[in-house]
């Protein structure tokens, strides 16, 4: 039963709603419409203010501008000028892109005179790849991605895929309504595909616990609770975590309706198990891009070929006849009858193939009868053969039934033969004669899983075809003894049984079934029809299957297509070598109806202590289920970004405002409830919340767009003692943004500035240099190896990320454990990030890099050099007095170092340095000095 | 007088991390004020460098002896029953089938079908004017038992080790918690600003099961969280220097940087670049206090010997690719960081965490057993233990030092029977498994009451009869005897009101150990 404040919060909600619905006033913009009464803010969507009237109107560029500016005038204060283009490039790129510029660009920059030279900045800015990379790491901390399962084996997951999934749809500026449905049900879409699976991995980041002995339903439990407190976080701002244990204080969630969504997430058929499975080995979009362009080049090919098989159908049609004569290795087997032991719908087809469809079951027997004539069986029976087959009704086409994991094992083939008199009754003196098999060989079996298992005495025992989905299989048994029927027979009946009894859904979808007369040593198990039985199948009567292999079987004997299909056998083995080592990403798959579970109340939060039974529905006093959506996950997807959701827009918007200037409108980005803090321009994140959803079609890179071309950010973030104590975290906006960059910023600018940093994308993730004995943990032998490539120097967000034990440096400035949801990061400012700056070896190995670049490409003296690493560090020129300081510093370290040429050598090897030719040692041991200095300052590590 | 209540914390050493304390404390921007912070030096400095310093000490809530914190933690969870539970009555049961009503609706590690009952492997004493039952493993510590509460009746909701160890150490037994350490200094702050407040030491060759999250500062600044000194490498990651950089040229380059810095200050006007000078000074002062606080060697011989420590010495488990082969053994690495402790405390460091590796005795394999395992385990902090707390007493630390021992949970008084080898009482396979349902703990100093026996267990020792002490009890004891009031002491996260001791008020303090 749900609290009765909840239900007076949802009678006057809807109240409220119904006036602002009522009433769309552009009213005072500088007030936030007027809620009534009892509604708080957050729950009311947003209208889309008039951006309002200010006196000094020649400093707006944006409508952005008249919502800050009109509030500053009301407070009597100024907006600052504009920031110089050195600061505006450097600002412009470590926002956009993560990176710094290069002073090249920056000069480019300073020197282009046209009115749109920053608006070209900023597209070329948004159209890099690196954008992705860097916005891809905000989203990655609410994602909250980690390359391990944590809790205490905290054992290696493969997530990468994942990964690479949202920085590839960042750039693709796919909008956020669909990279929210994507994540939230990619695999419940109509258009489902492998794309939209990867992104489901989003909710698979939960944890598992893989310690001796812990209950799965209890963590189960965990992971789902997880999910339902990070949907409700990350889209709409609402901390729900408290309703789990009992109604919510302050929001209107009950515990009852808490586990009323709840029933949503609790579908799918993840279980904490130990390999985190369901898992699907799919593609990253971007280093498995190649293979997505092979495959478009062997479908073209393929087309092209099957076009040629049309052009010369005469041909073909001669070629066909002299088949018809031939006799074929292989008869098929049309049944007269397939059954289901568990009730599944088997469907025979032209073809001679069955089809499963309907019910789904753990386990089955399928037994299937045909008849052979007295015609068929001139010569004894040598062999027969089971085909499991592709079709587009199954999961990746199959073979297997189960979704996501299209396996089966066939524990017990089974053959039963009976002779027939010409009334087709069985012949009194020929019993049913059990035909004993021998020899069964396999297109392909799974490791462990040998086709020799389906004919011996153990049901234990099977074939499987794991991992090679989404293509048809073969086995092929000799018959011990060649069987004839009696020589009154008039046909004979074949009985055969496929036992599949591993229990986990893992039965075949479509299977065929053939017999042989020819001798057994002549009979390989080759996937497809024999050409010679599709030949005799009338045209009108082909199957498409039938038409491909005929026209293959044609084609590969003709010569004018050789040379194409010559490639395209080439690309179908590259593309099967590039697919076999793909990861196996966890992700969501939703338990068929039969399966599904019944959600319970956890009576104070605790599963051992279930409650009533509840069915899925959302938070009352939440916005309704968009019409026409389907009660369960979809349903959720759709719901979170409906246009009249009050809350998805706001936080969005609001979360990249925060990005851009170290704070959101709203402070509490985790929290607009009535817990959170207040919007500090109301107005603002309301015209920012509508223009995303209406103007920019929900796509972020608009929106940055927009607030990054705008006056308000152009702002220069210098300030006074008076504005800085007026205002600390520059919440009014009188100036620009100044705070210091994120962990991977910080790392990715220093190895950027010293030309170290690789440009490589995606993959897996890599292990750059971290303190000996860092990783140490029980009952995980994992080690961490840095490697002496490129891999050393990637970016921040491809660093390795273990949950119980991330990279120490990027904890020191602040990034997320990935243990859970982490909606921002509280900057810190401590002495352990100043040791990281000075003495971690990624830092000094970046620091002997800048020098030896700065000696190289700097100029004849030290004060050009000097002038050279200070430009690639800060981006603007020195002054006369920094430069001078600089002088002297390196002067010192010089005199040091050549009066010490140990310690020169010794700095040098740690920065993994070696003096070009003609370069005096000590002289780039200072240079090392002096670019650590570079590297530690504040100017460096704050975006300007 | 404290606001702890009143305004979110969180915010307000958010804000102490950054410049709006520096204008609110009145000392002002620029050159000046950070020439005052950084003349000062240890006791002046808790005033001079308040303003950037988030671990600068506060007061309490209210007036309480504890200044300080070291807890041990037997990672693994050692056999109450062979070390403090003395239950006659295991002897008469010993070999016989545990009774059906202690299996009932209980979850196990290991345990399968009916378990027989094992008496305790060693002998007990009766030691002290107390006159406690205590095992004749731990001859040092029985010397010192009537300095030690032993609380004989704890308990916890946790029978797997790393939710165990979270929810000990954190309040809950799921990551992204607060450790209790983090809590503490995020409460007292730190006495030494060249130290971090919160110091993590490991022995035992490994990290606890439940990892670097046991020291994690969850949703607290990660100012607040455990900084892990090291016995070998640096003391704190990142300490040293690179090789050719001495610390001369160090001092060149901090000059140089602070130059730069002042100038861009001047350009600019953030207070937040002040913050970051006042950091690199102090990062450069903790260059030489953390290796001199480290270095145990200068420790007069007796009292070394007194813990059993061997300064210098390299535990082959910490190179080994995998130390778990050799946690065994005469390791005096856990009497090594014993001194630590009381150096560390000593030089006003507010919370230092000791876990020990290698207590989980299940007798899954040979040797990892109570038989063997537990008298090697048990000599290597026996000494070291009675060391720490004579030590403490001996420089007047005691009173104020809060002494924790204890582990994630106990162990069953029935022997495991998982394999083949444990099933029977078989030399290097007696085994026994989590027990979360009663087991010991103690503590001592920091205004507890020496000699006292709290609590007890049922005949056989498997669940508390009188006085049960929960996790959340011992947390709420722990703070309150630091003056940080358990009930009042929270932070504003996530529409929630986060507490060490959990949402309700059901703890309890433990009176009867509070002096």
């Amino acid at each position: 039963m749900s609290h009765p404040l909840v239900r007076s919060i949802l009678i006057v909600g809807a109240a409220a709603l119904m006036i602002a619905v009522a009433s769309p006033t552009q009213g005072d913009p500088t007030k936030p419409a007027a809620p009534a009464a009892g509604k708080h803010w957050a729950f009311v969507p947003p209208l889309r203010p008039q951006p309002p009237a200010v006196r000094d109107a020649a400093w707006v560029r944006s409508p952005i501008d008249r919502f800050v500016l009109a509030k500053l005038e009301a407070d009597n204060l100024n907006p600052s000028p504009e920031a110089d283009r050195y600061t505006l490039i450097r600002r412009l790129s470590l926002d956009l892109t993560g990176l710094p510029p290069t002073p090249a660009e920056a000069d480019a920059f300073a020197n282009d005179t046209a009115a749109d030279a920053y608006e070209k900045v900023v597209d070329r800015l948004l159209a890099s790849p690196r954008y992705g990379e860097h916005w891809a790491r905000v989203w990655l901390d609410l994602a909250r991605y980690a390359d391990t399962q944590g809790y205490e084996k905290d054992n290696h997951r493969d997530m990468w895929a994942y990964r690479d999934w949202v920085i590839a749809a960042l750039n693709a500026d796919m909008p956020f309504d669909r990279f929210t449905l994507e994540q939230i049900a990619g695999d419940l879409l109509p258009d489902a595909n492998d794309s939209t699976r990867l992104a489901t991995a989003f909710h698979r980041n939960t944890m598992t616990n893989t310690e001796g002995g812990t209950d799965d339903e209890e963590y189960r439990g965990y992971a789902v609770k997880d999910r339902v407190d990070t949907t409700l976080q990350v889209w709409m701002g609402l901390t729900a975590a408290c309703a789990k244990c009992h109604s919510h204080k302050y929001d209107p969630i009950s515990i009852e309706e808490y586990y009323r969504f709840y029933a949503y997430f609790n579908q799918t058929g993840d279980h904490d198990g130990y390999h985190d499975d369901p898992r699907a080995q799919l593609r990253s979009p971007i280093v498995h891009a190649n293979i997505n362009e092979k495959e478009a080049e062997l479908a073209a090919l393929r087309t092209e070929l099957g076009a040629m098989g049309e052009r010369l159908a005469d041909q073909r049609r001669k070629w066909e006849a002299t088949l018809a004569s031939a006799k074929p290795v292989w008869l098929t087997l049309i049944p007269q009858s397939a059954t289901s032991a568990e009730g599944a719908t088997l469907t025979p087809g032209p073809d001679g193939a069955v089809l499963a469809s309907g019910k789904a079951v753990k386990s089955d027997t399928y037994t299937i009868v045909a008849s052979l004539g007295r015609d068929d069986l001139k010569q004894p029976i040598t062999a027969i053969r089971l085909e499991a087959l592709t079709d587009p009704s199954l999961d990746k086409q199959g073979p297997g039934r189960k979704a996501a994991d299209p396996n089966y094992v066939v524990n017990t083939f089974e053959v039963v033969a009976e002779a027939l008199d010409a009334a087709g009754k069985p012949i009194a003196a020929a019993a049913p004669a059990p035909i004993k098999l021998a020899n069964a060989r396999a297109d392909f079996s799974q490791n462990g899983w040998p086709v020799a298992g389906a004919i011996d005495d153990d049901p234990k025992t099977g074939w499987a075809i794991s991992p090679q989905f989404s293509r048809s299989h073969v086995a092929v048994f000799d018959l011990a003894e060649p069987w004839s029927p009696p020589a009154d027979a008039a046909s004979v009946r074949l009985t055969v049984a496929i036992r599949q009894l591993y229990g986990d859904w893992l039965v075949i979808g479509k299977a065929r079934l053939s017999v042989s007369t020819s001798a057994p040593a002549s009979l390989s198990p080759v996937v497809g029809e024999d050409p010679v039985a599709i030949a005799r199948v009338p045209e009108a009567k082909r199957t498409p299957q039938q038409w491909t292999e005929i026209n293959d079987a044609f084609l590969a004997q003709h010569a004018d297509t050789s040379a194409k299909r010559q490639r395209a056998a080439t690309l179908e083995a590259e593309i099967e070598a590039a697919t076999k080592g793909l990861p196996a990403t966890p992700v969501m798959v939703e338990l068929p109806p039969e399966r599904q579970r019944k959600t319970r109340i956890h009576n104070r939060g605790n599963f051992l202590d279930p409650g009533e039974f509840v069915t899925p529905a959302l938070p009352a006093a939440l916005h309704p289920m968009p019409e026409g959506a389907p009660e369960n996950r979809l349903g959720v997807a759709r719901w979170l970004t409906a246009r009249n959701n009050p809350l998805t827009a706001r936080v969005a918007v609001n979360r990249i405002w925060a990005r851009l200037f170290g704070i959101g409108i709203v402070e509490t980005e985790e929290d607009f409830g009535t817990q959170g803090i207040a919007p500090t321009n109301q107005p603002l994140l309301d015209y920012l919340a509508v223009e995303y959803m209406d103007a920019h079609g929900w796509s972020q890179k608009k929106l940055l767009r927009a607030i990054v071309t705008s006056a308000t950010y152009r702002q220069s973030g210098a300030m006074t003692p008076a504005s800085a104590a007026a205002d600390p975290f520059n919440q009014r906006l009188a100036r620009g943004p100044r705070f210091r960059l994120s962990a991977e910023q910080v790392r990715d600018q220093a190895l950027a500035v010293s030309g170290l940093l690789s440009a490589k994308m995606g993959g897996p993730s890599v292990m750059p240099p971290q303190p000996e004995g860092v990783w140490r943990t029980v009952y995980n032998g994992a080690n961490w190896k840095t490697p002496d490539n490129e891999d050393r120097y990637r970016r921040g967000l491809y660093t390795y990320w273990r949950r119980t034990s991330p990279y120490p440096s990027m904890i020191n400035f602040d990034a997320g454990s990935g243990e859970v949801c982490l909606i921002r990061r509280i900057r810190t400012n401590t002495p352990l990030q100043a040791l990281v700056l000075m003495n971690d070896p990624v830092y000094v190995e970046a620091a002997s890099a800048l020098a030896a670049r700065s000696i190289r490409d700097g100029g004849a003296d030290a004060r050009s050099r000097i002038a050279h690493a200070f430009r690639l560090v800060l981006i603007r020129p020195p002054t006369d007095a920094e430069l001078l300081r600089l002088t002297a510093l390196h002067a010192a370290a010089l005199a040091e170092f050549r009066s010490d040429s140990e310690a020169a050598g010794e700095l040098l090897a740690a920065g993994r340095a070696k003096p070009a030719a003609g370069v005096d040692p000590a002289d780039l041991a200072a240079f090392s000095t002096l670019a650590n200095v570079l590297l530690n300052l504040d100017e460096a590590v704050t975006k300007p | 007088m404290n606001d702890f209540t009143i305004t979110p914390y969180l915010e307000r050493a958010r804000a102490m991390t950054r410049r709006h304390l520096l204008s609110r404390t009145g000392l002002g921007i620029g050159s000046m004020a950070l020439a005052s912070m950084l003349a000062g030096e240890r006791a002046g400095a808790a005033v001079a460098s308040a303003p950037v310093n988030p671990l600068a000490p506060r007061k309490p809530f209210y007036p309480a002896k504890a200044k300080a914190v070291i807890y041990l933690h037997m990672a693994g969870a050692p056999s109450q029953v062979e070390l403090f539970d003395y239950k006659p009555a295991l002897e008469k049961f010993n070999g016989q089938p545990c009774p059906k009503e202690y299996l009932e609706g209980k979850r196990f590690a290991f345990i399968r079908g009916v378990p027989n009952m094992l008496a305790a492997q060693f002998k007990f004493n009766r030691v002290g004017q107390s006159g406690q039952y205590v095992s004749s493993l731990l001859p040092h510590f029985s010397s010192m038992i009537d300095d030690v509460a032993v609380i004989r009746s704890m308990h916890t909701d946790q029978f797997n080790h790393a939710p165990g160890q979270l929810y000990v150490q954190t309040g809950n037994p799921r990551l992204g918690y607060p450790a209790m350490g983090s809590w503490v200094t995020y409460g007292l702050g730190s006495e030494n600003a060249d130290l971090p407040g919160f110091v993590v030491l490991l022995s035992g060759g490994k990290t606890p099961d439940g990892g670097k999250s046991l020291w994690g500062s969850g949703f607290l600044p990660t100012v607040y969280q455990g900084v892990q000194c090291r016995t070998t490498g640096d003391p704190v990651l990142y300490l040293s220097n690179p090789n050719g950089m001495d610390r001369k040229l160090r001092r060149q380059t901090l000059d140089a940087l602070r130059d730069l810095n002042e100038m861009q200050h001047k350009a600019v006007g953030d207070p937040e670049t002040i913050t970051r000078i006042a950091q690199y000074e102090l990062a450069y002062r903790m260059q030489m206090s953390v290796p001199e606080v480290m270095d145990i060697s200068k420790e007069p011989a007796h009292v070394l010997e007194m813990y059993g420590a061997k300064p210098g010495y390299v535990s082959a488990a910490e190179s080994a690719e995998d130390p778990r082969a050799l946690h065994k053994g005469d390791d005096p690495t856990f009497a090594n960081n014993c001194v630590l402790a009381r150096r560390l405390v000593e030089s006003g460091v507010r919370f230092v965490q000791l876990y020990d590796w290698g207590w989980d005795h299940h007798a899954n394999a040979a040797n990892e057993s109570i038989d063997v395992m537990l008298p090697i385990k048990a000599a290597q902090v026996d000494r070291a233990i009675a060391g720490l707390i004579r030590d403490l007493k001996q420089r007047g630390l005691l009173e104020s030092t809060l002494i924790v021992w204890g582990a994630e949970f106990g162990r069953t008084p029935m022997m495991q029977n998982n394999t083949e080898n444990n099933s029977k009482l078989k030399p290097g396979f007696i085994g026994r498994d989590h027990h979360p349902h009663g087991y010991t703990m103690w503590i001592a100093g920091g205004g507890t009451r020496g000699g006292v026996a709290y609590g007890s267990t049922d005949e056989i020792g498997y669940y508390p009869a009188e006085n049960p002490v929960e996790i959340h009890d011992l947390q709420a004891t722990i703070l309150h005897l630091l003056g940080l009031d358990p009930y009042k002491f929270h932070v504003a996260h996530q529409g929630l009101k986060e507490r060490l001791i959990g949402p309700t008020d059901h703890p309890d303090i433990i009176s009867g150990i509070v002096a």
